[in-house]
Order: structure tokens, then C-alpha cells, then sequence
């Protein structure tokens, strides 16, 4: 396989882009070809996870012939493939969402190039090999997320995607300091270079003076991409507004660029920092566990609601991250790919729910009781809330068990305790959610100063449509009960992860 | 020959009729298919599942199983695998037998409700599937799957009737409890393998010793306790069970009397050779299940309700049997499993009679019924039999259980302590069983009719036959003494739950003893109590709530809620709230940091050597005042109250960093700091003039009117975020040597490799090019990002903030600023400035890589001038005057034309944004200086891009709008 093959998954949604501009005065045409070229970049980066999966060593690209760790490279690795084929199957189901979709902001003429441009921001943050060209791809990613919030139907957007930029200028001034720290430290921008010579210089020599602030940045960076408590206040009042195909992309897979910049700092540029990041990745998981289960349970709409729970599973994710052992590391890729299927779906299905409410919004006193007409979709959200309670046969169970098991193996008692306790609060607002959406009859409702009666409510007969969120869905069920390709796979990422020394070599050459 | 490749056979049969239910269900077939034919259809199923067990009967006699598994997950070692011994085959029987006949009884019961109940028979078919699993599992894992299975299906059928509260909110707590319990289990469980080294229970049973050995051993076994404990409903965890009463009343018979409230037993039976014979195994075993007999015997004899008076005996029974599995001594399976069968015979019979009354004269309440023994003589019937083995008199199979329960507390192997208070509660509540038994079938049947609208008529046939076929099984099972296939085959479910052989006979009379004795005190007692039900009744009546435990469930939630609330409220909604939270933790993460790793302090000498050159050279008092404009005009930010002076004041601060770059020297980065620095000036004012003056004036006040903590706040943190960001730089500053180690590289490779003399070009377009493409494209959204919202979703949301569209603003729309007629000398500028403007644009790009400048600076050159000619021509004319403007159509064709280049590129060079110079490639004679070459390109492409972008925000927010 040529090298240049790591390139096509950001190349085509990023030559795309400019393409679905020109073709904005034809909205079926500009819907059609983002799709295609969405589903064609999907094609490549699968291809890439098979290359390197069987191959083994990552892909290397150095963009314009620089090589490392003069130039920009891009680097295919196990890791990078597999967030990068999580990344675009979903950002594909967004897409499809959006088609099916009758928000307005979908038929703006920018949304598709914006949404093409989201893709390649997430995807090249995963695929770069360089720190700084992480911050440029992170701002593509912020900038692209936040206008398509701000043009939400919802009033509401503008002032999430204000607060969204603003949390998200905070990121990006943390990476561009620590970016800043390590070059004065190291001299280098090159991820692999850096790990090198981090490694290289023993720990607290005056080699190093701005090693420990760098991480400590880089920690809060990647805190604020992942929602982290308490970094995580841009989320819920986001989603809440966002539109639907928006948000089922944020709080899924976007959310998972701090992940993977957790995954690489502990595996490999700090490897020696490890046990100090550790603890604190563990207890912010915790908290964040606990935090938003309690906040998913005490909060009023259904999209705030899977925007807490987002919280509360990326701290499954962290502690696995933090507990660090192979089975560990393994279990987080699981729950890392399986709650983006799962996340994107319920979000698509509570903008599904709110599409066809007499009011557009998933607010519980809005949607309460308009299920009744769509049944379909209540079973899907049904198997959805088992996934993100971890009930099987989903995919959700498998999470929570490698992450259990690899608990115990690793002898967690305490952390474990405290997940199994939180883990409640998951049934809790997962079933309440469903009984009010799907059971409960509506009740009457004043919003934006209009008042409906409870038997006036009725779900409207059209709204958007179901294949996106039944697509996820069924991936969802399908790796509940076939999980052995993803399982072997994590195990596979875990190994590689296991030392930074081949990543090292491939990158700078040996 | 009986293979164990057919163990999944009966799990499959059953998930096959779900299958088939579902699709009546969900399709229009069930406006065709009567519930009644598809009922009695699809309880083939189950009776197929039902002789296939039997047939595998002989297989695994005398303490042999079968085992069947396929390998689920190799990487983890796990496999969904079956096992099938005596126990497994007790539970799979009842599981099967009495679905038949809750799947028959199902038809009759939904029999002439309008309703799509083929949706009950899928959810009760699903369970059945998961509840064969749990007790066919050969494998933990396998086994909590099913169990959740169970879990799932039970909430659905008891919430069944959806638009009933009391349904949903019996459901959700049942979810609630297992579901709780689940999670215990699934660590609980995954401990034990993980001491015992395999997910099978063969090994798991197997290591017994080293289990019982662990350090683990006393946290698992309580993990794996609450699970059982909260599925089979032991104290205090038995409050869902009567709440669970809410199903239908076959699932109240199928699930929540004879088969899923056991899986707890099963469990801990299963689990009991490996886990048992402990001390804690068995004080919890025993203490939990004779607290849970007795006070479901007690608030039994409260209820009113037919099916809560079942419910809490059947909680009775189920701390019977736990408690039994408690006992190391043989003769307790001996009565676990005469209990286990015996409750499921009587129970589901009763069940399924209570619902025939619910059914036929549309009340459950004991208060209301009465008499209906002439009108329902075949239900009465069958309820007198049921009943009879419930309240364990002779000569029913009931009898037995009571007195094989009562020969077990009066061991010699138990501790006589204990064994006295066993047998005193066994007593106890034997007499009070036979008590709840009485009522049922008296209250119910005999005596006169209460209340006079209740009018019973008897079941169809089809329907009595279904509780009259377990009733009359508890008659023979007693009366037939000891057949001997039943006793061997109960005694192969003992052994299987004790670890050895265990004898079971099946004879009623075992002579005069200590047991018949206690067992006629039961008796008497309970006579007692049931000559004076009213009087006791109403004694008991009086104790109100108290001992219903419902209100310890109903605290917890609450609690859970409130927290829920407490938990939200930090997410106020105020952006700075949040900012100051994150950036006070922020600043504890790098003190934290800092204190572990330390950084090096700052003290004059690395100051002087660090910064010497810097204040030393010629320039530095240049430098000084460029610093003390920045910082000035900076702090005059925050001071100005007036929005239009803080931009202008901004901007003297961006042009100071300009001078600086310049004194550097850079002067390519300070010729786009100052190019910038006007073009973002621009925007922000025309982004002002589209503001209403009243929030302009509102935004003045949040800003300025502030509570004093609120001040301090942000100070402090503005002074924490300068401290470290100040330190930072001056540690980075004077720490020691600087060295790059691209720089040296791009020095040497600048000119020779890319051609360019300019290194800062070299590094923007060439070794760095990637990020310049990247970030032309963040400034081509910027620029869609302002568009798409100004001319559509502002448009589209009841936009406060056209309302008074401002003077300014319309002023534009015609004639420049101030709605004056512009000079001619002023137009005549314009008119100069922009041809002007655009022959420095070409230079920069023809020229940019060799000098500074380039084509991001030539592509805000334009703009700037552009922007001039909205100002001085408004709106319209500037628009009719520049047709060629297209500015969407320039950003986009901008990139693409990166795009390809970078493309090209990969195809000439090899490797994408490679540096190519097609003039020398191609031999055209070109002037000197210029080349043709990808550099050249991208350079136009940058222009283009940026031309496009910051005029598509020009026309955006010079534009008048609509109103």
C-alpha cells in the first residue's frame, strides 16, 4: 500500500468540501455528493485499518516529501485506523441523518461543506503525527462544529456555539502553550521525535523545566475535548441546542479526539509520566461517573440528558485509560467505539422524537407521550438504553464487562466499587427516559409563551427519518452479539500501545 | 442417541416462537390471527422444549451433565456455552412445563380485549428463551446475559399495561432492584472467575477450595449474594415482587411465582459446592432467607388483593428456600428442591385461578369477592386443591416440603441455637402460610357474595385447564407415595446443588417424629389465627406502612434525586461560571504539576542571560515603547467603556505586536500581523454597526456592573492566568539554550530545496505547507460561518437584533459614512486603491517566495480595499461595480485549487505538496525572480481563498439587510 493512502480519509472530505459549495445552488445534488464522498472516505480509511491491522507497522505519509521531524506527517497507526473508521462510519450516519432531516439549517448552503470540513478536522486530528498540526486540525474541527450549532433552528444555538467557542479558545490556548512549552524544551514539533527525546532525557533534570506545566496544558486540552469534569460545561448546553446530526457527531466521536490525546500522552509521549496522570484520569473518570449519571437523572431534557451521559461513559473510559494494563487499554478502545455507535444513535433518535413534537425541541415535558406514534423508534431507543446501561445482548455489555474484567484483574476494588454504584444511575435515567418518551401520556405544556393542552398533543405525522439512528443501531446489536472482530482488534491497538518504540522508528526511520 | 449438540434446541424453540409472535405483532397479521389459535399455536414451543428435556433425561442421570459451547469471544477466553445436570434439568422443566401452559393460558386471558397482545406473548416468549439460558448456562458470562435477559423482559410485562402508573412505576422499580443486583453480580461473578481462572462453571466448581480460600472470597460471595438476593426477592430487597403485580397475570404466574424470582435460588445453588459451606455462606444464607420467610409471611396476611397475598408468600417460600441452601446437611436440597417444586406447582395454579376471578368478575379485592363457589365450580376446585398443598396439609405435595423444611431445622447437624429459632420461625411461618392459604380460598369462594355487583361465571374450559394441571400434579405427587422417577430425578437436582449424593424418598408418613410434631403445631396455630383473621387482620391493619419497606426504596430514589438536582445545578448556564471554573482548575492542574516536577526558578542572572540581548541591542528602546503600546492598549481594553474605542485600542495593540515582529526581525510575520490586525479591525467595526445601541448599551453594563466577590474572583484568576502564562514565557525565555531542531534543517534546505530565499516562505508554503492549507481553510468557514449565519439563521430566528436596523448600518446602503455624498476626491481614491491594491497582490504572490509577503497578505490587501469601496460607494454600487466578485465561488474554487495542486504534486513529485517548479520542468523562459512552480500555486490559491472568505464577510455585514 502506498504511504499516501493515510491522506485519502482527510483529502476527500477536505477536496469535498469546496466542491459541495459550488454545488450549493442544487441541494439534492450537494446532499448526494456529500454522502458519496463521505461513504468513499469511509472506503479509504477501512482500507487503511486493514492495511495496517494486517501489516502491522503504521502508514507514514511526510506531506510534500519533509521528512520527520522536519516536516508534517501524517501516521496510520493501529490506533489512529481504528478512531479513524469509528470517526467516519458515524460522521456517515450524521450525514444520512441530515438528509433524512427537515431542520432548517440542513438546507442552508453551507451545511454539507461545514459538515465535510467537521469531518476532516476530527479525522487529520487522529491521523496527524505532528503536535502543532493537531492544533490546526482541532481548530478546522472547532470552527466547522461550532457555526453549524450556531445556525441551529433552535434559538438557543447561538449561544451554545458561543460558549462552545469560547471553552473551545481555552483548549486551543492550553495546546498552543504546551505546543510552545515542549518546543522550547525539546525543539521539536514531531510527536514521535518528541517521545524520543522525552524518553531520552532522565526525569527532573534542567533538560526538561517545562515538562510537567506541558502535560499538565495538555491534560487540560484534551480534558475540554473530551468533556471532562470540570471541563465539561460547553457539552450539555450545547447538545441541547445543537441540530440533531450536529450533535449526534459532537458527543459521540468528536468528544473521543481527548480520548485518543489521553491514550497518546500516557502511551506515548509520557510514558514516564504515567503513574502521575494515572490517579487523576482514575478519579476524574469516578467523578465524572458519578457527576453525569446524577446529572443525566436530575436534568429536563432528552438530549441534555445523553449529553451528561456522555460524561458519565467517557469516565468509564478514563478509568480504563488510567488502570493502564493491556486489558485495560483494550477495554477503552471497546467502550470508546461502541458508545460512539451507541451515543450518535440515541441522540439521533431524542432529534427524532423532537422533530415530530408539537414543539421542535426534546424537552421530557415537550416529547412526553409522543412516542406513542412511533413505535419503532421507542424499540430502538430501548435497545440503545440497554447498550448505555451495559445490558446485553448490545454492544454496551461488552464494554462494561472488558472494563469490569479488566478492573478485577487489575485488582481496582475501589474504583470498581464506586463504577458498579454509578453504574445504577445509567438504568435509572435510560428507563425513565423511554417510560416518559414511549409511555406516559403527554401532559400539558407552555413553551416559548404558546400553551398546549395535554389532549391536543399529538406527534406530527412526518418528521425526519429513521435509517441513520436504525443503521447505528443494528451495528450496535451486531457487536453485542459478534463482538470478537472488535474485541480482537482492541487487543491488537492495546499491544501495539504496549511500547512507543515501533512508533518511534516507523516515524523518524531507523 | 441424545447429543449435547441439541442443548440450545429448547432456547432456540423459544426465541423462534418469539419470533413468530413478534412478526403477528408487528405487522398487520395481528388484526387477522386471534390471540386464543395463536396462543395455543405457539405453545407448541415450549412443550416441544418441554419432551426434548425429558428425553435428555436419562443422559444425565446419577449425577451426569451435558455440555454444549461455541466460542463467543476467544480473546478473552470466553464461549457461550450450555450445561445441563440435575439442577439445571429441575429449573428447565418447571421453565418450560409451566410456560406451556401461561402461553395457553395467555390466549383465554386476552381473549376479547381489542388489544395487539400478541406483543404480551413475544415478551413472554423472550423471556422464557432467557430464563432457560439462565438455568441451561454452562459459563458465568453466559449466564449473566440470560440474567438480564430475564431482567428486561420482566420490566416489560410488568409495565405491560403502559398507561397505567402503578404498571410503570412497579416495572421500573423491579428494573431498578434486579438491575442493581445485575451489576453486583456481573463484578461478583467476574471475580470468581477470576480467582478460579475460567468463566466455566466446571472450573468453577471444580476450585471450590482455592474460591473459598481467596482474600476475595467474602467480597464476592456478598456481591454475588446481592444479586441473587435482589432477583429473588429476599429481604429488604422483596418490595419489587408485590409492586411486580402489576404484570398480567400469566407473567405474575410464569414470572414472579414459579420460575424468574428462582433464579436467585438457582444461583446460589448452583454456586453452592464451589461457594458454600462457609460460615458467612452460611449465616447470610440463612439469616437473609428466614427474615425474608417471615415477613413475607406476615404482610401476606395484610393484603387485600388476591395476587399481593400470592406475591408475599411467594416471598415467604423464596426466604425458605434460600435459607435451605444456607445448610451444609443433605436433607436441606433434599427440601429445596421439594420446595422448588412443590411452589411451582400450587403457586402457578393459584396464580393463574386468581386471574380467572380478576378475569371473570373484573376484581381482585378479597374485601369484594366471596360466594363464587357455585359459579365458578372448576376454578374453586382447583383453587381448593392448590391451596390446600400452600397451606402444606396432608395429603398434597405441599405437605412434604413443609415437612422435609421442618426435618431440616431439627437436624442434628445444625447448632441446637440455631436450630430452635429456624424451627420456631419455620413454625411460625408455616402457620401463617396456611393462614393466607385459607383466606384465599375461603375469602374467594365460600362464605356469601360481598358485594353484590361481583358476578363470577366460569372459565372456558381451555382456560381452568391450565392451573388444574399443576394443582392436580400437587395431589399426585402426594398421594402417589414415592414414585420413584420423580424422587431419583429430584434427588439428581439435589446432588447437583449439594456436591454429593443426596436421598430423596417421596413418602408423606415418615412415622411419629419431631417434624410431624412442629408440624401439627403449624397447624393448630394456624387454625387459631384463621378462626380470628378478622380480629388479627385488623390488629395488623394498624401497624400501617411501617413494615412494608416500600418507603426505604421511595427515600432512596428521592435521594437519588435530589442529588440528581444538586448535581445540574452547577451547570447554571453562565458562560463565566464556567470559564472561571475551568480556568481555576486549570491553574490547579499546573500547580499541581509544577509542585510534583518542579520547574526552575527565575532569578536576575538567567533574566540577564536570557534577556541581556534582548534589552541590550540598539533597538531596545524601540522595543520598549512597541511593549509599553501593547501592553497599554491592552489594559485600555478593559478600562474603555465604549465597545467602537476598545476595538480601535485593540487594534493599536495588534499593530504594536506588528512592530515587534518587525524588530525581530520577522518581517513577514509583522506585514501579516499588520494586514490582519487592520482587515479584523474592519470586520469588527462593521459587526458593531449591525448592533442596536440599547444592547450595545446592555453589554456595557454586564460587563461593567459586577458583585464585588464576583470581582475579586475574576481578578484573582486573571492575575493566577498572568502569573503563569507570564512565568512560563520568562522560563522559556532564560531557562537555557533554545535549540529547534527543524531550523537548522530549513536554513541549509530553504533555498536549495524549494527555492525559496525566504525562510519564513519556505516554512509557510513548503516544510509546513500542510498547515497553511489547513488554516486557509478555518478562514474560509469563518467566512461561510458569518455568511450562513447573518443571511440565514438570523433571518430565520425571530432575530432580535435587526429590529431598529442602526443609522450606520443604513447610511451604508446608499452613500458612505454619515449618509453623506462621498468627496470625488474620495471616490477617485478608492478608485486608485483598489487597482493599486491588486497589483501589490499579484507582486506578493509572484514574488512572496522570495521576499516577504505572500499570498495570505495579498489575498487581505484586496479585502482591505474592497471593504474601502463598500464604505465609500455603499452597498449597492460597490456590488454593481465589482461583478466579478464572487466570492463563494472564489473561496471555493481558492482551496480546490490548493487541493489540486497538492495533488499534482503527489503525481509529479511523489508526495503530496512537493515542491515542483513547472517553469523550469517545462523550460519557460520566465523573468527573472519569478518562477512557476507548485509554491506559486498555492500562494494563488491561498490569495484566492482568503479574497474569497473576508469578502463574503465584507458583503455579509456591509449588507443592509432586508428590512
Amino acid at each position: 500500500m502506498p504511504p499516501s493512502l493515510v491522506l485519502l480519509p482527510v483529502l476527500i472530505p477536505l477536496a469535498a468540501a469546496p466542491v459541495a459549495l459550488l454545488l450549493s445552488a442544487r441541494p439534492r445534488w450537494q446532499a448526494g455528493w456529500a454522502v458519496g464522498a463521505m461513504a468513499t472516505s469511509l472506503v479509504s480509511s477501512a482500507l487503511l485499518l486493514a492495511h495496517v491491522w494486517r501489516s502491522g507497522p503504521p502508514l507514514v505519509l511526510a506531506m510534500g516529501g519533509w521528512r520527520a521531524p522536519f516536516g508534517i506527517v501524517l501516521v496510520g497507526d493501529l490506533l489512529s485506523a481504528v478512531m479513524v473508521v469509528m470517526a467516519q462510519s458515524v460522521l456517515l450516519a450524521g450525514i444520512l441523518y441530515a438528509v433524512g432531516s427537515r431542520e432548517k439549517v440542513v438546507a442552508y448552503p453551507t451545511f454539507y461543506p461545514l459538515f465535510l470540513t467537521l469531518a476532516v478536522g476530527l479525522t487529520g486530528a487522529f491521523l496527524t503525527g505532528d503536535l502543532f498540526n493537531l492544533f490546526v486540525f482541532a481548530e478546522v474541527l472547532v470552527f466547522s462544529g461550532a457555526i453549524l450549532t450556531a445556525n441551529a433552528d433552535d434559538p438557543y444555538g447561538t449561544e451554545a456555539a458561543l460558549k462552545y467557542v469560547y471553552i473551545s479558545l481555552l483548549a486551543s490556548a492550553a495546546l498552543l502553550l504546551a505546543v510552545g512549552s515542549l518546543y522550547v524544551a525539546y525543539g521539536t514539533l514531531n510527536m514521535a521525535d518528541l517521545a524520543a527525546r522525552i524518553a531520552a532525557s532522565p526525569a527532573g533534570t534542567s533538560d526538561q523545566p517545562l515538562l510537567g506545566v506541558a502535560v499538565a496544558l495538555l491534560l487540560v486540552t484534551f480534558m475540554v475535548k473530551s468533556a471532562v469534569f470540570p471541563f465539561h460545561f460547553w457539552q450539555p448546553d450545547f447538545h441541547a441546542a445543537a441540530p440533531t446530526a450536529v450533535s449526534a457527531m459532537l458527543s459521540s466521536v468528536v468528544v473521543k479526539l481527548g480520548v485518543y490525546g489521553f491514550l497518546r500522552m500516557t502511551t506515548l509521549l509520557f510514558p514516564a509520566q504515567r503513574p502521575q496522570i494515572a490517579p487523576l484520569l482514575v478519579a476524574l473518570g469516578i467523578v465524572g461517573v458519578v457527576y453525569g449519571g446524577l446529572s443525566a437523572i436530575g436534568t429536563h431534557n432528552a438530549k441534555r440528558m445523553l449529553a451528561y451521559s456522555t460524561l458519565a461513559q467517557i469516565g468509564f473510559i478514563l478509568v480504563a485509560i488510567g488502570w493502564g494494563t493491556p486489558l485495560a487499554l483494550a477495554a477503552a478502545v471497546i467502550f470508546t467505539v461502541n458508545h460512539s455507535l451507541v451515543k450518535s444513535a440515541m441522540l439521533m433518535l431524542a432529534g427524532f422524537v423532537a422533530s415530530r413534537a408539537p414543539v421542535k425541541t426534546a424537552a421530557f415535558a415537550v416529547v412526553q407521550g409522543v412516542g406513542k406514534a412511533m413505535p419503532a423508534a421507542g424499540a430502538l431507543f430501548l435497545v440503545g438504553g440497554m447498550a448505555l446501561a451495559g445490558i446485553p445482548p448490545t454492544n454496551g455489555f461488552i464494554s462494561k464487562m472488558t472494563v469490569f474484567r479488566s478492573g478485577v484483574e487489575a485488582e481496582q476494588w475501589w474504583a470498581l466499587l464506586l463504577l458498579g454504584v454509578a453504574s445504577i444511575f445509567t438504568l435509572i435515567y435510560v428507563t425513565r427516559a423511554f417510560m416518559r418518551i414511549w409511555w406516559q401520556p403527554p401532559v400539558g405544556f407552555t413553551y416559548a409563551g404558546k400553551t398546549f393542552a395535554a389532549d391536543e398533543i399529538k406527534a406530527k405525522p412526518y418528521g425526519d427519518r429513521l435509517l441513520a439512528p436504525a443503521l447505528l443501531i443494528l451495528a450496535v446489536l451486531a457487536l453485542g452479539l459478534w463482538p470478537t472482530p472488535l474485541v480482537d482488534l482492541a487487543m491488537a491497538v492495546s499491544r501495539w500501545l504496549g511500547s512507543p518504540a515501533p512508533y518511534i522508528a516507523a516515524v523518524l526511520g531507523s | 442417541m441424545m447429543t449435547p449438540a441439541l442443548l440450545p434446541l429448547p432456547i432456540a424453540l423459544a426465541l423462534a416462537a418469539a419470533a413468530v409472535s413478534a412478526a403477528v405483532w408487528l405487522t398487520s397479521l395481528h388484526r387477522r390471527v386471534a390471540i386464543t389459535p395463536l396462543a395455543q399455536g405457539l405453545a407448541a414451543a415450549p412443550l416441544a422444549a418441554f419432551v426434548l428435556l425429558l428425553w435428555m433425561q436419562p443422559a444425565i442421570a446419577g449425577g451426569k451433565s451435558l455440555s454444549w459451547s461455541v466460542p463467543w469471544i476467544p480473546a478473552l477466553g470466553l464461549s457461550l456455552s450450555l450445561y445441563l445436570d440435575g439442577l439445571s434439568a429441575l429449573f428447565a422443566l418447571i421453565v418450560s412445563g409451566i410456560g406451556v401452559l401461561v402461553v395457553w393460558y395467555s390466549g383465554y386471558y386476552f381473549q376479547g380485549d381489542d388489544g395487539n397482545h400478541a406483543r404480551f406473548l413475544t415478551f413472554l416468549l423472550l423471556f422464557m428463551a432467557s430464563m432457560l439460558g439462565v438455568v441451561m448456562a454452562g459459563d458465568v458470562i453466559t449466564l449473566f446475559i440470560f440474567w438480564e435477559g430475564t431482567s428486561i423482559t420482566s420490566f416489560l410485562l410488568v409495565a405491560y399495561k403502559t398507561k397505567d402508573p402503578q404498571a410503570r412505576a412497579g416495572g421500573f422499580q423491579a428494573l431498578f432492584i434486579t438491575g442493581g443486583g445485575g451489576i453486583a453480580l456481573l463484578a461478583g461473578l467476574l471475580m470468581v472467575a477470576h480467582v478460579a481462572g475460567d468463566t466455566s462453571f466446571a472450573t468453577i466448581l471444580a476450585s471450590g477450595e482455592a474460591l473459598r480460600a481467596s482474600p476475595l472470597y467474602p467480597a464476592l460471595l456478598l456481591l454475588i449474594a446481592f444479586g441473587a438476593f435482589t432477583k429473588s426477592a429476599q429481604f429488604p430487597a422483596h418490595i419489587w415482587l408485590p409492586r411486580a403485580m402489576t404484570a398480567p397475570t400469566p407473567a405474575s404466574a410464569f414470572l414472579h411465582s414459579a420460575t424468574m424470582v428462582k433464579a436467585g435460588i438457582f444461583l446460589m445453588a448452583r454456586l453452592n459446592p464451589a461457594l458454600g459451606g462457609t460460615d458467612l455462606w452460611f449465616s447470610l444464607l440463612t439469616g437473609f432467607g428466614m427474615a425474608t420467610m417471615l415477613i413475607g409471611a406476615y404482610l401476606g396476611l395484610k393484603q387485600n388483593d388476591l395476587k399481593g397475598l400470592l406475591a408475599y408468600s411467594t416471598v415467604s417460600q423464596l426466604g425458605v428456600m434460600m435459607a435451605m441452601i444456607g445448610q451444609n446437611i443433605d436433607i436441606a436440597f433434599k427440601a429445596l428442591v421439594i420446595s422448588v417444586l412443590a411452589h411451582a406447582l400450587y403457586k402457578s395454579a393459584l396464580f393463574l385461578v386468581a386471574g380467572i376471578v380478576d378475569h371473570e368478575t373484573g376484581t381482585r379485592d378479597l374485601r369484594r369477592l366471596g360466594g363464587l363457589r357455585r359459579a365458578m365450580p372448576a376454578s374453586f376446585a382447583v383453587a381448593f386443591v392448590a391451596g390446600l398443598s400452600m397451606a402444606g396439609l396432608p395429603p398434597l405435595f405441599g405437605f412434604l416440603a413443609k415437612e422435609t423444611l421442618l426435618a431440616t431445622t431439627t437436624h442434628p447437624n445444625v447448632p441446637p441455637s440455631v436450630s430452635n429459632v429456624m424451627a420456631l420461625l419455620a413454625v411460625t411461618a408455616g402457620a401463617l402460610l396456611l393462614v393466607q392459604a385459607g383466606l384465599l380460598v375461603t375469602d374467594t369462594f365460600l362464605g356469601r357474595p360481598r358485594d353484590p355487583d361481583v358476578h363470577g361465571h366460569e372459565a372456558p374450559t381451555g382456560m381452568w385447564l391450565a392451573p388444574a394441571i399443576p394443582a392436580a400434579f400437587s395431589l399426585v405427587l402426594g398421594l402417589a407415595p414415592g414414585p420413584r422417577v420423580v424422587a431419583d430425578f429430584l434427588a439428581n437436582a439435589a446432588q447437583a446443588a449439594y456436591g454429593e449424593k443426596v436421598k430423596v424418598s417421596l413418602a408423606l408418613w415418615t412415622g411419629l417424629n419431631v417434624p410431624l410434631a412442629l408440624s401439627l403445631v403449624a397447624i393448630a396455630v394456624g387454625l387459631l389465627i384463621f378462626v380470628n383473621r378478622t380480629r388479627v387482620r385488623g390488629m395488623m391493619a394498624l401497624t400501617g406502612d411501617r413494615w412494608g419497606f416500600q418507603h426505604i426504596y421511595n427515600d432512596v430514589l428521592r435521594g437519588i434525586d435530589r442529588l440528581a438536582s444538586l448535581a445540574t445545578q452547577l451547570q447554571g448556564g453562565k458562560l463565566r461560571t464556567y470559564l472561571a471554573i475551568m480556568l481555576a482548575s486549570a491553574l490547579l492542574l499546573i500547580v499541581a504539576a509544577v509542585s510534583l516536577h518542579g520547574v526552575p526558578l527565575i532569578t536576575a542572572e538567567t533574566m540577564r542571560a536570557g534577556l541581556g540581548s534582548v534589552v541590550d541591542e540598539e533597538v531596545g528602546l524601540l522595543r520598549a515603547l512597541a511593549l509599553l503600546m501593547v501592553v497599554g492598549s491592552a489594559a485600555a481594553t478593559i478600562v474603555l467603556r465604549r465597545d467602537f474605542a476598545a476595538v480601535i485600542v485593540m487594534a493599536a495593540a495588534g499593530l504594536g505586536i506588528a512592530l515587534l515582529m518587525v524588530l525581530e526581525p520577522a518581517p513577514d510575520v509583522g506585514l501579516v500581523q499588520v494586514v490582519v490586525d487592520t482587515l479584523s479591525t474592519v470586520i469588527l467595526v462593521l459587526a458593531l454597526t449591525r448592533l442596536p445601541r440599547q444592547q450595545r448599551e446592555r453589554a456595557y453594563e454586564l460587563n461593567f456592573v459586577q458583585s464585588r466577590p464576583a470581582l475579586i474572583r475574576n481578578a484573582a484568576l486573571a492575575v493566577g492566568v498572568g502569573v503563569v502564562v507570564t512565568s512560563l514565557t520568562l522560563i522559556a525565555l532564560t531557562s537555557r539554550p533554545r535549540l529547534s531542531v527543524p531550523t537548522p534543517f530549513f536554513e541549509a534546505n530553504a533555498k536549495p530545496l524549494t527555492g525559496a530565499k525566504d525562510i519564513v516562505g519556505a516554512v509557510v508554503v513548503d516544510f509546513r505547507g500542510f498547515d497553511t492549507l489547513l488554516e486557509i481553510t478555518v478562514f474560509a468557514i469563518a467566512g461561510l460561518g458569518i455568511y450562513t449565519l447573518l443571511r440565514y439563521t438570523a433571518r430565520t430566528a425571530e432575530d432580535h437584533v435587526a429590529e431598529a436596523p442602526p443609522t450606520l448600518a443604513r447610511h451604508l446602503r446608499s452613500r458612505g459614512i454619515g449618509g453623506l455624498p462621498t468627496s470625488p476626491f474620495v471616490h477617485a481614491l478608492a478608485l486608485v486603491v483598489l487597482p493599486l491594491a491588486m497589483i501589490v497582490a499579484v507582486t506578493h504572490v509572484l514574488y512572496g517566495h522570495d521576499q516577504p509577503g505572500d499570498g495570505f497578505t495579498a489575498g487581505v490587501i484586496v479585502s482591505l480595499a474592497v471593504a474601502f469601496w463598500y464604505v465609500v460607494f455603499g452597498y449597492e454600487e460597490a456590488k454593481a461595480r465589482l461583478p466579478w466578485l464572487k466570492s463563494h465561488r472564489m473561496l471555493a474554487l481558492g482551496l480546490l485549487l490548493a487541493i489540486v495542486n497538492a495533488a499534482v504534486a503527489a503525481l509529479i513529485a511523489g508526495s503530496p505538496m512537493a515542491p515542483v517548479d513547472f517553469g523550469k520542468m517545462l523550460g519557460l523562459p520566465l523573468p527573472a525572480g519569478m518562477n512557476l512552480s507548485t509554491s506559486f500555486l498555492f500562494e494563488l490559491a491561498i490569495g484566492l481563498t482568503v479574497l474569497g472568505s473576508a469578502s463574503l464577510m465584507l458583503d455579509t455585514l456591509g449588507h443592509p439587510g432586508d428590512r
